[in-house]
């Protein structure tokens, strides 16, 4: 079945039409566009129609989460979480523009040596062939790399905003030389808010870590230590709210169905 | 593939006769492997314990009925296959997961086999047993496989010889649900209770608002049966539509709540499979397990592979529902690979989760 053609009045289908497509991931195309002539480049994401779903609950799904994904946005900068910026909503359209972000994923950076890195969900670095050499800018230890992630998220989570799918294709290392980045030290930013929500429970904020803990398993077998360095950066950032959150990380690592209990 | 297997073609025809019995399905069949590394089903019988209407199966009354029905559901296997139990080269029963009391029946039955006949055992997880028979029947290669059935729901993907699980139920299984809601509402469990509940939903128009709760790639589908039966309490709900009732008048019926309830979480399941197939990449989805017969998730599956550009595989109830067959076909690619399951250690277990099984076939 054809995609369905965003009705034309609509600025935003005009927009989606003239924007170069980057990827399609699981919920939405990407597209990447600029919204008036000399402005930089923005991240288009439109949430298209799926299809195979109830149309009423394929519009309400969409709606919820556009609007979801800018607010979590919007709090998440308030808060100085390193995310990317809002640049326009169009709900009824299941349309959003956030700020284009050069960089690599920290999946890609670790290389989880799978097959298929091409379709990574939120994508991104459509790097040029003479980006080689800008490669090596990201060399950023492992480790150093885990430390910013753990503690990115615990300002995300301080800052009760629940990310819903953490995963490492889900976070970026922003380009150096960026000029988004004048410090020209490391950046690490959180992407793709479309599962996030509010919540100051101890318990969300465990299911966010096991998400990211189960992503490290199953995308990156090697490199499962490489989760407790995430952790340990998260604790340190997450200070006395931690051990509410470790307790509840505890029970959610047991509730898994038909996990291993012994006894 | 890009690597070759590490299977070896078969140097002379291998056969295996499968035992199941993990649920309340009881399962015999004979598979063959050939020379030219194809395979052939030589029989496939099975024998179900259906329950009255409003009630489900206690694992004491299913164990019964796999003894009572083992000899009769074996004979049969092995009298339609043509083949003898000496020419078998093994053995193959569930290990796990499933019910303890009629997993230990079943594992009784192999393991008398595996003396009488000398013939060696190969215990299966049921899991990867679905996997290899829905590659082997669908020619699938390496896809990604949602596995929901009555005890299971998981989205599968393989990785070094290892099939990772990457997104399943954080509380009950998809078939557990419908089954349960069957039951609410008093649907026969004859041929099954979801086959029952799929039918009603045919008939059902409105779409009835219900939780949607998927956590990254798991989902959670407890509370939209607990919130499905709230419904049926509702002074809205009518068992049945009323003879002549206004168009505009407020109301809903069973099918109507089978219908919502079959739309939301077959979303929820199809929205988790393809975020799966982001992730891994994959454009491949094969569906197994009991609720795999679902026309309607089948559907649903086969739109959001189209929007992909992908393909979905699926088999029907001879294969997606449990059977023996699937068993003898892990059972027997493991034997080949030199794996058997010692007499000491026949044993079966109800935590058997599918990443724990190496799966040595696979390149």
């Amino acid at each position: 079945m054809a995609l369905l053609p965003l009705p034309d009045p609509s600025p935003t289908a005009a927009l989606v039409r003239s924007s170069v497509l980057i990827s399609q991931g699981a919920e939405a195309k990407v597209y990447r566009t600029t919204l008036h002539t000399g402005g930089g480049p923005v991240l288009l994401k439109y949430r298209f129609s799926k299809q195979y779903r109830h149309a009423t609950l394929d519009a309400t799904l969409t709606r919820a989460r556009v609007a979801g994904e800018a607010r979590a946005l919007v709090r998440c900068l308030r808060c100085g979480v390193s995310v990317p910026g809002l640049r326009f909503v169009d709900v009824a359209n299941g349309a959003l523009g956030i700020e284009w972000v050069d960089g690599k994923s920290v999946r890609s950076l670790l290389g989880s040596g799978d097959e298929g890195e091409r379709y990574r969900e939120e994508d991104e670095d459509i790097a040029p062939a003479e980006d080689e050499d800008l490669f090596v800018g990201y060399k950023v230890p492992k480790d150093a790399l885990m430390v910013m992630v753990g503690t990115e998220i615990a300002k995300m989570h301080l800052a009760d905003i629940i990310h819903g799918d953490l995963t490492t294709s889900n976070m970026m290392l922003r380009h150096p030389s960026s000029t988004m980045n004048p410090l020209g030290v490391h950046q690490l930013v959180l992407i793709d808010f479309g599962l996030a929500y509010t919540s100051t429970l101890a318990e969300d904020k465990a299911v966010d870590l096991y998400v990211l803990e189960r992503a490290f398993a199953s995308t990156h077998p090697e490199s499962e230590p490489l989760f407790s360095s995430v952790l340990d950066a998260y604790k340190r950032k997450m200070g006395k709210e931690w051990p509410a959150i470790g307790r509840k990380l505890e029970d959610v690592r047991l509730r898994g169905r038909k996990r291993s209990m012994v006894g | 593939m890009p690597t070759r297997s590490p299977l070896k073609r078969p140097d002379r025809p291998y056969l295996a006769l499968g035992l199941e019995g993990s649920a309340n399905k009881l399962g015999a069949g004979v598979i063959r492997h050939e020379i030219d590394g194809s395979s052939t089903v030589l029989s496939n019988v099975r024998h179900t314990y259906i329950t009255p209407p409003g009630e489900g199966f206690l694992p004491r009354d299913t164990a019964v009925h796999h003894r009572q029905w083992a000899l009769k559901v074996i004979e049969d296997a092995v009298t339609t296959s043509g083949v003898g139990m000496h020419d078998l080269d093994c053995i193959c029963y569930t290990k796990g997961p499933g019910m303890g009391a009629p997993l230990q029946s079943v594992a009784l039955v192999a393991r008398t086999l595996s003396l009488l006949f000398d013939k060696p055992l190969v215990g299966v997880n049921h899991c990867v047993g679905h996997i290899e028979m829905g590659r082997e029947i669908t020619g699938a290669r390496n896809p990604v496989v949602l596995y929901v059935s009555g005890g299971n729901t998981q989205v599968i993907a393989y990785s070094r010889q290892c099939y990772r699980i990457f997104g399943e139920t954080l509380d009950i299984a998809v078939g557990n649900c419908l089954d349960r809601f069957a039951r609410v509402i008093n649907l026969s469990n004859d041929p099954s209770p979801g086959y029952n509940i799929e039918q009603e939903a045919k008939k059902g128009k409105r779409l009835i608002p219900l939780p949607y709760a998927t956590k990254g790639m798991d989902v959670s589908l407890s509370g939209i049966l607990t919130a499905t039966e709230a419904l049926t309490h509702d002074k809205r709900y009518r068992p049945d539509d009323p003879p002549e009732s206004g168009a505009e008048e407020d109301y809903f019926t069973s099918a109507d709540l089978c219908f919502s309830l079959q739309e939301t979480i077959f979303a929820m399941l199809v929205e988790i499979t393809e975020r799966a197939m982001a992730h891994i990449g994959s454009k491949e989805v094969l569906i197994v397990g009991g609720v795999g017969c679902n026309m309607r998730l089948q559907e649903m599956m086969a739109i959001m592979a189209e929007e992909r550009g992908g393909t979905v595989f699926a088999t029907d109830e001879r294969f997606c529902i449990d059977n023996g067959i699937m068993i003898a076909q892990a059972g027997l690619l493991s034997y080949r690979m030199g794996f058997q399951t010692p007499i000491t250690k026949s044993t079966c277990t109800q935590r058997f989760r599918t990443d724990e099984v190496h799966v040595a076939w696979r390149a």
